[in-house]
């Protein structure tokens, strides 16, 4: 009697691990879902989401240039060489200051001193003679094989969104890979642009191996 | 980078295996017996690991500019308008800078000169500038010293001199910088004994002393090739290494062009002794030996005068036995006049004053012969040098200044003077090695790599340029300028200098009248400025027919006595490129041959001495050491002569011993590349000779065998004497005949044969990319080689390597002979991927590593090919190359010179001419950007862009407009192999001979 | 009545077996303890095998570069050796498939290690296309399967992929037939001393033989089935090979005539290092009766036709190349006759056309001595005709600047010789432990009324082959 039970249950055990096994394997070298820590907690949500910065405010070289280009720590500072701090966090120091009756100090917050201590600037935000500024090594995320030549500027032309190949970034507090990035999923991306066209314009997404690797 | 799946997965489990495993695995450490449970761990680990990996890749940091400097944005080239500095004819440049390196070299298109080409040297010159072997700081001694120190004691010795009044010598090449010689004039004029010593390592002083004689002015012409209808060349190679290659090309070519519509071409009569370059493209050539040259100019000389009614040598010219060719060619002169022109690399002082006497009776002067805008490209004096030998020999040098030049490497005796200098109390060198003359001296400062300094030229009289850092020097490294400027007690940046003299010598002499910023500034974007002719220099001379002295007779040669004939080559010039890889494996472009220089002996000669390609011969010329050399059998050469390369046998370039890969059967060469020449370089009063000198050649028994890209020359195979119809040769007559005569097509089956089996599984819309090669321009200088290798990143592979036929070059540009050793005729036919419609190696490759366009381009992808070589067999062309090895550069400097645009092939993957689709892919997706149409020649291929002779023409084959559509259609267009109906999209354009030469005559093989 | 029978007729196995003769002679090999000709041979190929693997781990590990190719000459040793393997390879497709179903009743006592042959010659065969990558470690993407790449399969039109096919299924199929025909052999030995280790293996892999009527009967179909499926793979294996060549457009290899030119001379080959094999294993394994003169003499017959039609395919190549009128085709065998690599052409035709028309002559194919030299030539011969084909083709193409020559380096030797230690090293363990001989098809031909699997045959057990004392005419 027993026996058949217990072989049935071995075969259901046996076949629930193999589906997940197959589930968890991915193909090697997809970095889906990779999601590292960035030595600033910049917050994509914040800036493209809440405050609506355009993206190419930032990664300006992106119509320009195969690269879209981190933005050189110089752009941070056209917006922080002013807002130093989150408004909740100068509204509570101001209404300190006001119960306190005195002048309000200006208040910066951790994340942004890390930005300030590489462009080597004091709290006033003026440099400090004696050190140079270093830039800040953020972690690459949509990093793809050095055979592949992947170029925005044709993308942004033929007015493919930014959240086509890297997903909702405005949600994103940390950005990670929200797409596979493999050859596959190009060459289907390509393959439907020329089926279906672009924002309702018809284009020529171009499926020869040479469109990317040379 | 190379190898990137394999390195991206391997590299991702070896990071993530845990610790123990892999040592485990390593060692197999006691606890990993193989029993059950140590294999289901192990098991388990290394799923574990593997998941992981699939999970994680390396983390790669992505670091922005701090401040990002303005108009540089990332991925996006900048470019530099400079001067080139890899020898003195200082043609214009164009730097292609990523990031804030440099990372190609092409000809300036606002140039005179270059036009937007660019030669070998030049083009390779980029990559001495990641030399890691380059000096990169001021030494004492050998040993370090800061530029501060160095200079103190630098200027209290020069102090001393000043005050005991010793001799004071600045010794540098010919100086094209008026700012240098301005700098060095100012600082000798502090001292009471100063004076500056120029000298050319590849002396032309003969015609500036023929000059100083005829015209009463010691000049170099500026030669006008583009005017000349006739040119009649004694020994000079205007298209190899003589004066100024780019320029006279460029001329040349020019005139060279011939289509149905405008069927004219320039004829070249080219008299010399060996086969040089510029010979290979000659219409008529004479085969004569090195002391016959003056005899036969002065019978073309007596030719021409009787024609024009004067008289020269009408008294005890011997007969000549050429003389029904020279009638010949005096006929043609005469009918030129003044668009004939006769040039002769002779440094006999004697001889150029013949070719001055002709071209003076024809005209010449003032059209083809430019001595109102002479050129300074070759101004140094062998006199003043042989002065200065006099006088360090007598130890009355007080301190010696070598700016440039390496004369312990360049002259003959060296051991002697090697020993006078070393008794000089103050040497100062300011070489960029350490080459056999730093070595001696006291204080080596080293001065920029040209792409790293400020500078200027005036090559010719009144075309000045600038030359602007392309990079931040990369070394503690001073221009020469400054660090003369400094021991003048002036110190001063190289850029003020520069601009100082501008304001004062060169905007003065500006059209136009433009405030001086203003000219400044367009001269510096644009690279080069046209201004008056340069005060002092050139005016219109009188003649002084006396000075002419004729050759009577010809020099004679000892009964079976060999001349030794000494030459540059295209690649190496007078050897200061020694250390440039890149220069070594460009193929010479007559004999093919690689890394070394060798006595070259005309098939004849070696048949009596019983040697062969790549027998080691001992060459001694008496009174001199003898030395050992590989022979290599060269066609076309006279058999009275050897000829043998300078600039070879350089100290230092023993370090090409580590080019190429390491395996137990590699033979890499360790000592040095070539073997010096120049100790054979003898002097007369005031020229150095590098001809004439009578030497015998033993055999030494042994064999060294050359590396050679190409050893079987003729189109004829062995056991047949059909030619095949791979070059095909059309004549003036023929290009005029009507279309019956002489169609081009008709000889192939044209386009799609009927039955044909192939699908039309690639359908071809928009673009249709082809090229058009014309062999009628291509002169073979080789530029195009050096272009592709650095567009390309395409690896050098050593001697070695090139001896077992594993060169690397996408591009490469085969040379065929024909006819006999007197009435030899060459061609010369690059050779590329063809992108062949119906190309063979898409069929066999069984991974699609290799498949068909969309726009007609072969292509390649490095990732996905296993490697079978089915491919490269199934090729008719062999323009496939594999990698068998890895072939890193020799050091990891040097990869900074690599294309951003181009992967770097891994080991074990084919590679080939891509037509440069990143170029392609580049444009169009500009053009896109910019919502422009594609314009025709918006592309160029690198080979195209710098092709001096603008034989190579790329572009859209479905545009009805482009040029290369208007070429296809052309009667002198053919594609290669055509019969195998591989379609090729590259068409050869025939080459044009003036008529049939009896060698060859009715060979209908020619015509395909 | 038995004697009256044997009339005119010889049996194909000579002194009078009776089965259990068979057995034990047989079987001997396997208890007795093997002779120092057997480690001598063992230690030697296993040592040439050693060197191989250090070969070929070399060349991996520092790049393709270690072979003597170039840019113009791609292929040379590799596919060489791995045409001449697969070659050598056919013979036993052949005899054991194509004479059994030909009902050549003397295959029996060949074919056994005809069979095996093929199998070691197959899996040296197969290394090559492995190694002569310059990426083995990608050689998977030579297979068609789903990936990740939107789909990227491999390219149907090319000949290396259908080579991939070819050799994995002749494979296949070469050793499940081996096995089939071992089975009843395994049992036997399972049966003769029960209780052993050996003969609970050979209980386990002889797959429960009973023995019985049933047993045989579908043994019988299996077999015949096996023998049907295997017999087209003798033709199609090397025709595949051959289009390796054919379809490519390098004059001397661009020619219609090579599929059954390779199937020719691959049968050519496998029949001589056939002879080779046996007349070894016949001499040190005392198999004399079983592996008679005559079983020789029918293999020289073949070797014969084999040889014959190999030369008339040389002559047609040479005929085509003059008649197509295409200077380069005419030029590819000018070089083949006269051209840098002449001396190994004519060793080719020496050893391949010339010499094995000693067979005609009975004498010779009498003489073992002489028939075990010549068939050691025709091996070289036939490696050699590869080595033509492959190199003298290459070196002289379409362009002459493209023209070189071509030298082997130690590394590619080492390997070749490695092949020949893996197949020796194999051959000789298979003498030591299998039955050499198939004990049960050779006792269906010792007399009728010992019906192996063969008694339905109304005249088994004597030969048709041609016979000195009964020539047929």
């Amino acid at each position: 009697m027993s026996k058949p039970i217990t072989a049935i249950v071995l075969a259901a055990a046996l076949a629930v691990s193999l589906v997940t096994l197959v589930a968890a394997i991915r193909l090697p070298g997809s970095n889906q879902g990779y999601e590292p820590v960035q030595p600033i907690a910049y917050s994509h949500k914040l800036h493209a989401g809440d405050l609506q910065i355009q993206c190419m405010y930032c990664h300006s070289a992106a119509d320009k240039s195969r690269h879209a280009g981190i933005p050189a720590m110089n752009v941070c500072m056209n917006c922080h060489s002013g807002v130093t701090a989150s408004m909740t966090a100068v509204r509570q120091e101001e209404e300190a200051a006001k119960k306190e009756n005195r002048a309000a100090q200006t208040i910066e917050s951790a994340e942004l001193r890390k930005l300030y201590d590489a462009l080597a600037l004091d709290e006033t935000l003026f440099p400090i003679s004696d050190k140079t500024a270093t830039p800040i090594a953020w972690k690459r995320i949509h990093n793809l094989p050095d055979f592949v030549y992947f170029d925005h500027r044709a993308h942004i032309t033929a007015s493919v969104t930014c959240q086509t190949c890297h997903g909702p970034i405005e949600t994103m507090e940390r950005v990670r890979q929200y797409e596979r990035l493999s050859m596959g999923w190009c060459v289907n991306c390509h393959r439907d642009a020329n089926e279906n066209g672009i924002a309702g314009k018809q284009v020529k997404a171009p499926l020869d191996c040479v469109t990317c690797h040379y | 980078m190379p190898d990137t799946p394999k390195r991206y997965w391997l590299s991702v489990v070896e990071r993530d295996t845990p610790e123990e495993v892999s040592r485990s695995l390593e060692n197999g450490d006691p606890e990993f017996a193989p029993t059950r449970r140590s294999f289901l761990k192990a098991a388990g680990f290394t799923f574990g690991a593997l998941a992981a990996s699939s999970c994680r890749a390396p983390d790669v940091d992505a670091i922005p500019y701090v401040q990002q400097p303005d108009g540089l944005v990332p991925g996006r080239p900048l470019f530099y308008a400079t001067t080139c500095g890899a020898c003195e004819a200082r043609c214009g440049l164009l730097v292609t800078t990523r990031d804030g390196r440099p990372i190609k070299i092409e000809g300036n298109p606002d140039h005179p000169f270059s036009g937007g080409s660019a030669c070998a040297v030049g083009q390779a010159s980029i990559l001495g500038l990641y030399d890691s072997l380059r000096l990169q700081y001021p030494t004492k001694a050998g040993q370090r010293v800061a530029w501060a120190d160095a200079d103190k004691e630098i200027l209290a010795t020069l102090d001393r001199m000043k005050q005991e009044g010793r001799a004071v010598r600045v010794l540098t090449s010919t100086v094209t910088s008026p700012t240098t010689a301005a700098v060095i004039a100012d600082f000798l004029s502090g001292f009471a004994n100063g004076r500056h010593v120029s000298y050319d390592p590849i002396s032309s002083a003969a015609i500036l002393e023929a000059h100083a004689q005829t015209h009463g002015a010691r000049l170099l012409p500026q030669y006008h090739f583009d005017q000349a209808d006739v040119i009649v060349s004694f020994d000079a190679d205007f298209l190899g290494a003589w004066i100024s290659p780019l320029q006279h090309a460029r001329g040349y070519a020019s005139r060279r062009r011939a289509s149905e519509t405008s069927p004219t071409k320039s004829y070249h009569v080219q008299i010399e002794s060996r086969l040089s370059l510029t010979g290979s493209n000659a219409d008529r050539r004479l085969r004569v030996a090195p002391g016959e040259v003056g005899h036969v100019a002065t019978h073309l000389a007596a030719k021409i005068a009787q024609r024009a009614g004067a008289s020269f040598a009408a008294a005890g010219l011997t007969p000549s036995s050429f003389d029904a060719a020279i009638e010949a060619i005096a006929e043609r002169l005469w009918n030129a006049r003044t668009r004939g022109l006769v040039v002769s690399g002779s440094q006999d002082v004697q001889i150029q004053t013949v070719c001055n006497f002709i071209n003076q009776t024809i005209g010449a002067y003032g059209v083809t012969v430019d001595l109102s805008r002479p050129s300074f490209q070759r101004s140094g004096s062998d006199t003043q040098l042989a002065e200065l030998r006099a006088e360090l020999a007598r130890g009355e040098v007080g301190a010696l200044i070598i700016a440039g030049v390496n004369p312990v490497f360049d002259l003959p005796d060296a051991a002697t003077l090697s020993n006078d200098i070393k008794r000089v109390p103050l040497v100062v060198s300011t070489a960029e090695r350490a080459d056999e003359t730093a070595s001696l001296a006291h204080f080596v400062c080293p001065d920029h790599h040209y792409l790293e300094a400020w500078s200027d030229a005036e090559p010719v009289s009144g075309l000045v340029s600038l030359a602007q850092p392309t990079i931040r020097p990369m070394h503690e490294t001073r221009a020469f300028i400054e660090t003369l400027a400094a021991w003048a007690g002036k110190p001063q940046p190289a850029l003020e200098l520069i601009r100082a003299h501008w304001t004062m010598a060169v905007h003065p002499r500006a059209e136009g009248g433009l405030p001086f910023t203003v000219f400044w500034d367009r001269t510096l974007e644009r690279g080069v400025a046209e201004v008056g002719p340069r005060p002092g220099a050139g005016a219109a001379p009188s003649f002084n027919a006396a000075a002419a002295t004729p050759v009577l007779q010809p020099g004679g040669t000892s009964a079976d006595g060999l001349t030794l004939v000494l030459y540059s080559k295209i690649g190496m010039l007078d050897g200061r490129h020694g250390h440039n890889a890149w220069l070594h494996e460009m193929p010479d472009p007559v004999t093919k041959v690689t890394w070394d220089n060798y006595a070259s002996l005309s098939p004849e000669t070696a048949r009596r001495l019983g040697v062969e390609d790549g027998d080691v011969v001992r060459v001694t010329a008496d009174g001199s050491s003898a030395l050992e050399l590989a022979a290599f059998v060269q066609p076309g050469q006279h058999d009275s002569v050897v000829s043998i390369a300078l600039g070879y046998g350089r100290a230092g370039t023993d370090r090409f011993g580590r080019v190429g890969p390491p395996w137990f059967e590699a033979r890499p060469r360790l000592e040095p590349v070539g073997v010096n020449a120049a100790v054979w370089i003898t002097s007369t009063e005031n020229a150095r000779q590098y001809a004439g000198r009578a030497v015998t050649v033993t055999s030494a028994g042994r064999r060294r065998p050359l590396a050679s890209t190409q050893v079987h020359h003729s189109l004829e195979p062995p056991g047949s004497t059909e030619r095949r119809p791979i070059i095909q040769e059309v004549t003036l007559a023929e290009l005029t005949a009507p279309p019956a005569a002489a169609p081009a097509e008709a000889e192939h089956p044209a386009g799609h044969v009927e039955g044909d089996l192939w699908p039309d599984d690639h359908p071809l819309e928009g673009h249709r990319w082809g090229m058009s090669i014309d062999l009628n321009s291509c002169t073979g200088c080789s530029a195009c080689i050096v272009a592709c290798q650095a567009e390309n990143n395409v690896p050098v592979v050593g001697q070695d390597e090139v001896r077992r036929n594993r060169e690397m070059h996408w591009l490469r540009i085969d040379r065929y002979y024909s006819g006999t050793d007197d009435e030899l005729e060459v061609a010369h036919q690059p050779m590329l991927c063809q992108h062949c419609e119906h190309a063979p190696c898409e069929t066999v490759c069984p991974v699609l590593a290799t498949t068909h366009s969309e726009e007609g381009l072969n292509e390649q992808a490095y990732n996905r090919c296993v490697g079978t070589r089915y491919c490269a067999n199934n090729c008719p062309y062999k323009v496939r190359r594999f990698n068998w090895f890895d072939y890193p550069h020799e050091d990891r400097l040097q990869n900074l010179v690599f294309n951003p645009n181009v992967v770097v092939r891994s080991r074990g993957v084919m590679e080939k001419c891509s037509f440069c689709v990143q170029r392609i892919q580049e444009n169009k997706i500009e053009a896109k950007r910019l919502g422009q149409p594609l314009a025709d020649g918006a592309i160029k291929t690198a080979c195209e862009q710098t092709c001096p002779a603008q034989a190579i023409v790329f572009g859209d084959l479905h545009d009805p407009n482009s040029r290369v559509t208007a070429l296809a259609a052309s009667r002198r267009a053919y594609r290669v192999l055509e019969e195998l109906n591989t379609q090729p999209s590259v068409r050869y354009l025939k080459l044009v001979r003036h008529e049939r030469p009896a060698a060859a005559a009715g060979g209908e093989g020619r015509n395909g | 009545m038995a004697d009256a029978l044997i009339v005119g007729r010889v049996p194909l196995i000579a002194g009078n077996k009776v089965s259990a003769d068979v057995t034990r002679d047989v079987l001997s090999a396997l208890d007795t303890k093997p002779s120092a000709l057997w480690w001598g041979g063992l230690a030697l190929s296993m040592s040439a095998l050693g060197l191989g693997t250090l070969a070929i781990v070399y060349q991996i590990s520092t790049g393709i570069g270690t072979w003597g190719l170039n840019r113009t000459v791609g292929w040379a040793f590799d596919i060489t050796n791995f045409v001449f393997w697969i070659g050598i390879g056919h013979a036993g497709t052949l005899i054991s498939a194509i004479l059994f179903l030909l009902r050549q009743r003397w295959r029996t006592s060949v074919n056994r290690a005809a069979e095996a042959m093929t199998l070691f010659a197959v899996m040296c065969a197969g290394l090559f296309p492995l190694i002569h990558m310059g990426r083995p470690w990608m050689f998977f993407w030579m297979l068609p399967y789903p990936n990740d790449r939107g789909s990227l399969w491999v390219n149907f039109r090319s000949p290396l992929v259908w080579d991939f096919f070819a050799i994995s299924t002749y494979f296949t199929i070469s050793a499940v037939f081996w096995y089939v025909g071992l089975i009843p052999d395994l049992a036997t030995v399972r049966d003769r001393e029960p209780g052993t280790m050996r003969s609970k293996i050979f209980g386990f892999l002889s797959l429960g033989w009973t023995g019985s009527f049933r047993t045989w009967h579908r043994y019988e179909v299996v077999y015949l089935i096996l023998a049907a499926l295997g017999t087209p793979l003798v033709l199609s294996v090397h025709t595949i090979v051959s289009t390796d060549f054919a379809t490519g457009v390098v004059p001397g290899w661009h020619t219609t005539i090579f599929p059954p030119y390779f199937v020719a001379g691959a049968i050519f080959s496998g029949m001589a290092m056939v002879l080779t094999l046996m007349l070894v294993a016949r001499k040190t394994m005392r198999l004399e009766d079983y592996i008679t003169p005559q079983h020789i003499d029918a293999m020289c017959s073949l070797v014969i036709l084999t040889s014959g039609l190999v030369g008339l395919a040389y002559g047609t190549e040479f005929f085509i190349a003059f008649y197509s009128a295409s200077p380069y085709e005419q030029f590819a065998f000018y070089n083949r006759a006269l051209g840098p690599l002449a001396w190994g052409y004519w060793i080719m035709v020496a050893c391949n056309v010339i010499i094995p028309q000693l067979f005609w002559f009975t004498g010779v194919r009498r003489n073992l001595v002489v028939v075990f030299v010549i068939s050691l030539l025709i091996n070289v011969g036939m490696w050699f005709e590869r080595f033509i084909i492959i190199v003298a083709s290459l070196q002289r193409e379409y362009l002459p600047s493209a023209w070189s020559d071509y030298a082997p380096t130690l590394i590619e030797i080492t390997t070749f010789i490695g092949t020949l230690g893996l197949f020796f090293t194999l051959f000789l363990l298979f003498c030591r432990f299998v039955p050499v001989i198939a004990i049960a098809e050779v006792k269906g031909v010792l007399r009728p009324a010992h019906g192996g699997h063969a008694a339905h045959d109304s005249h088994s057990g004597y030969s048709d082959a041609v016979t000195p004392e009964a020539p047929r005419s």
